[in-house]
C-alpha cells in the first residue's frame, strides 16, 4: 500500500552578482506575491515571493547582490546563514537559483563555484542574453550546464523570457535532495579542511564543512569571532594551517581567488565564443560621454534639475498635494459638522487629520523622487553619478555610494536614510545616516518661506539676485556644509579607522523595466503611508494632548464673557455691515481665547519653562512652545504660532495675517518687537539644523538596530542648532542692532 | 623593461596587465572577487582616482587609496 508523500515546499533561495537582474527575474517570478521585511538584528532586506506551478508551491527568497559568499560583515553573514539554515525564522532553503550575466560570466560563474560547494540543488538562470549577444558573446548553453553539472536555463528577465523553462526546472528540482559539491581547491587545503570540519563538530555537531572552509580562508577573523567561542588552541591551530598551506604554496585567501578562477577558466574552455575584435556597444558610446567630466557633470546637472523640478515644481507634485490637501479638508470639514465642540472633535480635527494629513501631503513628492531614482538605477545611470560624485565625497571620507541616501534626503530624510543600504561599509553607511537628517527636507520649507517673506527686505543685490532667494538657498546649503563637517568630524572621533577600497561595477545601460520601476514607486510610497498612519498618527495625538490639557475653559472665556454676550445680542438686530464686524471681533476673542488656552497648556507651561534657554536665541516662550512642538514633526510650527498668536490653527506660510501678526508682537510689558531679522535667521537656522522628526529617528533606530544611534543623532543636531542658532542671533544682532 | 606604475595614472585607452595587488589580505582578497588580480589584463577607459576600467566584460569604477594599491605593467 503507497501513502501519498505529503507535498513538499520548495523553498528557493536567489543569489547572484549584483546588476544581473536578480531582482527583475524575482517580481517575474512571483508576480505581486511578496513581501519584504528585515532580518531582526541587521538592516538586510528580504523579500520573498511565491509562484505555484503545476501544482506545486515554491517559497522564494531574494538574497541581497553579492560577488562573493565570504562573509566579511554581519550582512554577509545574513546571506551564508539563509543558505545553510542557521537563520532564525527562516525556513533553510531546499534549492538555490544562481542568476548570471551571460555577458560576464567569468566573474559571475566565481559565486556559483561557491554556491556548488553548499550542496544544494542549484539552478542556474543564464540572463542577459541580449546584451551579450551586442558584445560579440555566445555560449554554448547544454556544454556550460553539463560542465556546472547543473541545469542551466536562458533568460531574459526584462522581457519575461525563460520563465517557462525555468520554472520547470526549479520545480524538477523537488526530486532532489542534494547535489555532490565540488570543490576547485587542491587536496592538501582540502584535508586541512576536514580536520578543522571534525574539530567544529566535536564542540558543534550542525557545524559545516562550508563554514570550516571559509573559517580557514577568513584571516580577518570575523568569522572566529562569530562562530567560535574564540579559543586559544583553535585559532592557534588555524593559523599554524594557513602557514602550512602558504609554505605549499597556497596562500590564505589567495588560494581561493586562485583556485576559482581557475575552475572558472576551465569550465569556460571552449564553449564561450567572442568576436576578434572588441564590439563597441552602445553602452561605450553612451559612457564616452557620462563619464566624462565635462560632458558627464553637465548630463548630471540636467538630470538632477529635472528631478527636483519634478518633485518641487506644481505641474505634477503641486496638483496632486492639492487633491491630498482638499480631502482632508473635505474630511474636516465632514467632522466639524458632525460633531460638537470639545476635546474629541479637537482631537479629531487639530490632531489626527492635521498632524496625519500634513505628512501624507508628500505622499506626491515621494513617489515621484523613487520614481526617479527607480528607473535612473534600473538603467544603470547611478552608479555613474556614484562614480561622479566620488571626487567630492571622498574629500570630507565618503565615498560617491553616498551620494543617492543624501539626494532623497532633499525630499525626505527617511527614504534617504533607507537608501543608505546600498553602501556595503558599515562606516560609511552609519556615517551616511547620521548626517542625512541634515539635508533641507521638504518640512523645513514652510518654516524658511513665512519668516523669509515676513522679515528679509524684498531687495536684490547687483540689481538681480533676490536677497530672498539668497537667505532659502543659505539654507539648503547650511544643511550641506552642516553635513560636510559632521562627517568629517565623525570619521576622527568616534568612526575612526582606514577608507576602505572603494570599487563599484558600473553595469551596462538596459532599458528600466516599467512594472519593476512601478513596484519600487509603489512598495516605497505605501512604507511612508505606513508610517503616517502609525507613528506620525501617535505623535500628534500626544503633541494635540500637551496643547489641549488642562483645559480650563471657564477661567479662559471669562474675561470676555460681558463683551461676548453683548455682542451676539446686538448681533441680532445689526445690519449687514454691522453684522460682519461684530463676527469680525467674535472671531478675534475666540483666537484670543484659544490663544490663552494653548498659553495654560502643558505645552504653554513648557514654553514658559524654557524661556531662559531660549532667551540668549532672541526668543520669547511662544516661540520656545512653537519650538518644542514641533520635535516630533517640524511642520507643526506653523500652526502651534498661529495659535499662539491668536489667529488660530488654520494659517499656513503664505498667510499675510500671520506674517503681519508676528511682525508685530511685542515682548511681554515692553514696546519692543519680538521679532526683527536676527530672530527670523535664528529660528531658520534652529530648523534647518535640528533632529525635530520623530519619524527620522525611529527609521534611525531601525536601520542601525539601536538606540544609541537615535539618541546620538537627536542630542548632536540639537546642540548644532542650538549653537548656531545662538551664533546667529547674536553675531547679526550685534551687526545689525548696534 | 618599464617599472610597475600605480593603475590610476595608466593614460586612457591603453591596455596593462595587473603585476602586483599591494594592500591588506583581505581587501586585496575582494579586489581579486571583482577580477582584479596578478595577470588579469585591463583597459584603462577613464584615468584619475577614481578611474574606470575594462576588466574582461566588465566595467569597474576603482579609487586608489592608503590601504590599497594596483601596480601594473606597460610593457
Amino acid at each position: 500500500m503507497s501513502v501519498d508523500a505529503p507535498a513538499r515546499t520548495l523553498n528557493v533561495a536567489l543569489v547572484g552578482n549584483p546588476n544581473t537582474g536578480k531582482s527583475t527575474l524575482f517580481n517575474a517570478l512571483s508576480g505581486i506575491r511578496q513581501k519584504t521585511g528585515n532580518y531582526p538584528g541587521v538592516t538586510v532586506e528580504k523579500k520573498h515571493g511565491s509562484f505555484t506551478h503545476k501544482g506545486q508551491k515554491v517559497e522564494l527568497i531574494d538574497l541581497p547582490g553579492t560577488y562573493s559568499l565570504a562573509p566579511r560583515s554581519p550582512d554577509e553573514m545574513v546571506t551564508v546563514d539563509v543558505l545553510l539554515g542557521r537563520q532564525a525564522n527562516e525556513a533553510k532553503p531546499n534549492a538555490v537559483l544562481v542568476i548570471v550575466d551571460a555577458s560576464n560570466l567569468e566573474r559571475n560563474l566565481y559565486i556559483v563555484s561557491q554556491v556548488k560547494e553548499l550542496g544544494l540543488p542549484t539552478v542556474v538562470a543564464l540572463n542577459m542574453g541580449d546584451i551579450a549577444k551586442d558584445k560579440g558573446i555566445s555560449v554554448d548553453v547544454d556544454k556550460l550546464a553539463e560542465r556546472l553539472d547543473v541545469p542551466v536555463v536562458a533568460t531574459q528577465a526584462n522581457r519575461k523570457g525563460g520563465l517557462d523553462q525555468l520554472r520547470d526546472t526549479i520545480v524538477s528540482l523537488l526530486d532532489r535532495d542534494s547535489i555532490s559539491p565540488e570543490s576547485p581547491f587542491p587536496a592538501e587545503f582540502c584535508d586541512k579542511v576536514s580536520q578543522l570540519h571534525e574539530k567544529l563538530q566535536k564542540h558543534d555537531a550542525e557545524s559545516t564543512r562550508y563554514l570550516a572552509e571559509r573559517l580557514l580562508l577568513d584571516t580577518s577573523g570575523y568569522l572566529e569571532k562569530e562562530l567560535t567561542s574564540g579559543g586559544q588552541e583553535l585559532h592557534n591551530w588555524i593559523v599554524e594551517s594557513r602557514n602550512q598551506l602558504a609554505e605549499l604554496g597556497q596562500p590564505v585567501p589567495a588560494i581561493e581567488a586562485i583556485s576559482r578562477y581557475k575552475w572558472v577558466q576551465s569550465v569556460l574552455d571552449g564553449i564561450i565564443t567572442r568576436e576578434a575584435a572588441r564590439k563597441v556597444t552602445l553602452s561605450d558610446r553612451i559612457d564616452r560621454i557620462l563619464t566624462n567630466r565635462v560632458g558627464g557633470t553637465i548630463f548630471f546637472i540636467l538630470i538632477m534639475t529635472l528631478m527636483f523640478q519634478a518633485v518641487f515644481s506644481d505641474l505634477v507634485a503641486g496638483n496632486l498635494m492639492g487633491y491630498i490637501e482638499g480631502f482632508f479638508e473635505l474630511i474636516a470639514g465632514l467632522v466639524d459638522a458632525s460633531l460638537a465642540d470639545g476635546a474629541l472633535k479637537s482631537l479629531l480635527i487639530d490632531g489626527v487629520i492635521a498632524g496625519v494629513g500634513g505628512v501624507l501631503v508628500f505622499l506626491p513628492q515621494i513617489c515621484i523622487l523613487f520614481f526617479f531614482i527607480a528607473i535612473l538605477e534600473d538603467c544603470g545611470y547611478l552608479a555613474r553619478a556614484a562614480y561622479l560624485m566620488d571626487r567630492l565625497f571622498s574629500k570630507i571620507g565618503l565615498s560617491g555610494k553616498s551620494f543617492i541616501p543624501l539626494l532623497s534626503s532633499f525630499a525626505c530624510a527617511i527614504p534617504g536614510i533607507m537608501a543608505a543600504r546600498v553602501i556595503e561599509n558599515r562606516r560609511d553607511r552609519l556615517i551616511t545616516i547620521l548626517v542625512a537628517p541634515l539635508m533641507s527636507c521638504s518640512a523645513r520649507m514652510p518654516v524658511y518661506v513665512l519668516l523669509t517673506a515676513a522679515f528679509i527686505p524684498d531687495e536684490t543685490i547687483g540689481g538681480f539676485l533676490s536677497l530672498h532667494t539668497l537667505v532659502m538657498l543659505s539654507m539648503y546649503l547650511l544643511g550641506i556644509l552642516a553635513a560636510v563637517g559632521v562627517a568629517f568630524v565623525l570619521r576622527r572621533t568616534i568612526l575612526p579607522g582606514e577608507t576602505p577600497p572603494f570599487v563599484m561595477e558600473l553595469p551596462s545601460y538596459k532599458f528600466p523595466s516599467i512594472s519593476g520601476v512601478l513596484m519600487v514607486m509603489v512598495e516605497k510610497g505605501w512604507a511612508f503611508v505606513k508610517r503616517a498612519g502609525t507613528l506620525i498618527f501617535a505623535m500628534t495625538i500626544i503633541v494635540w494632548a500637551l496643547s489641549y490639557f488642562p483645559r480650563n475653559e471657564e477661567a479662559a472665556t471669562a474675561p470676555f464673557a460681558n463683551e461676548i454676550a453683548q455682542l451676539e445680542s446686538q448681533l441680532e438686530g445689526a445690519n449687514e455691515e454691522e453684522a460682519a464686524q461684530i463676527e469680525e471681533r467674535l472671531v478675534e476673542i475666540n483666537n484670543q481665547i484659544d490663544g490663552e488656552l494653548l498659553r495654560g497648556s502643558f505645552l504653554g507651561m513648557a514654553g514658559h519653562w524654557i524661556e531662559p534657554v531660549v532667551k540668549p536665541l532672541g526668543w520669547d516662550w511662544k516661540i520656545g512652545s512653537a519650538a518644542i512642538a514641533s520635535f516630533p514633526a517640524r511642520e507643526v510650527i506653523i500652526s502651534t504660532m498661529g495659535v499662539l498668536y491668536n489667529l488660530g490653527g488654520e494659517e499656513d506660510e503664505e498667510s499675510a495675517p500671520l506674517r503681519e501678526t508676528i511682525k508685530e508682537a511685542k515682548w511681554a510689558g515692553t514696546d519692543e518687537n519680538v521679532f526683527n531679522i536676527p530672530v527670523a535667521l535664528s529660528i531658520m537656522v534652529f530648523f534647518a539644523l535640528c533632529a525635530q522628526c520623530a519619524a527620522t529617528l525611529a527609521v534611525i533606530k531601525r536601520e542601525t538596530n539601536s538606540w544609541r544611534w537615535p539618541i546620538f543623532t537627536f542630542v548632536y543636531m540639537t546642540v548644532l542648532a542650538y549653537l548656531g542658532a545662538l551664533i546667529t542671533y547674536q553675531v547679526s544682532a550685534a551687526i545689525m542692532l548696534s | 623593461m618599464f617599472p610597475d606604475i600605480p593603475l590610476n595614472m595608466v593614460q586612457p585607452g591603453s591596455v596593462v596587465r595587473i603585476s602586483q595587488v599591494v594592500g591588506g589580505q583581505d581587501d586585496v582578497k575582494r579586489m581579486a572577487e571583482m577580477g582584479l588580480q596578478t595577470g588579469t589584463e585591463v583597459e584603462m577607459l577613464q584615468s584619475g582616482s577614481p578611474c574606470i576600467v575594462r576588466v574582461g566584460q566588465s566595467k569597474l569604477c576603482f579609487r586608489q587609496s592608503d590601504v590599497l594599491n594596483i601596480l601594473v605593467s606597460t610593457d
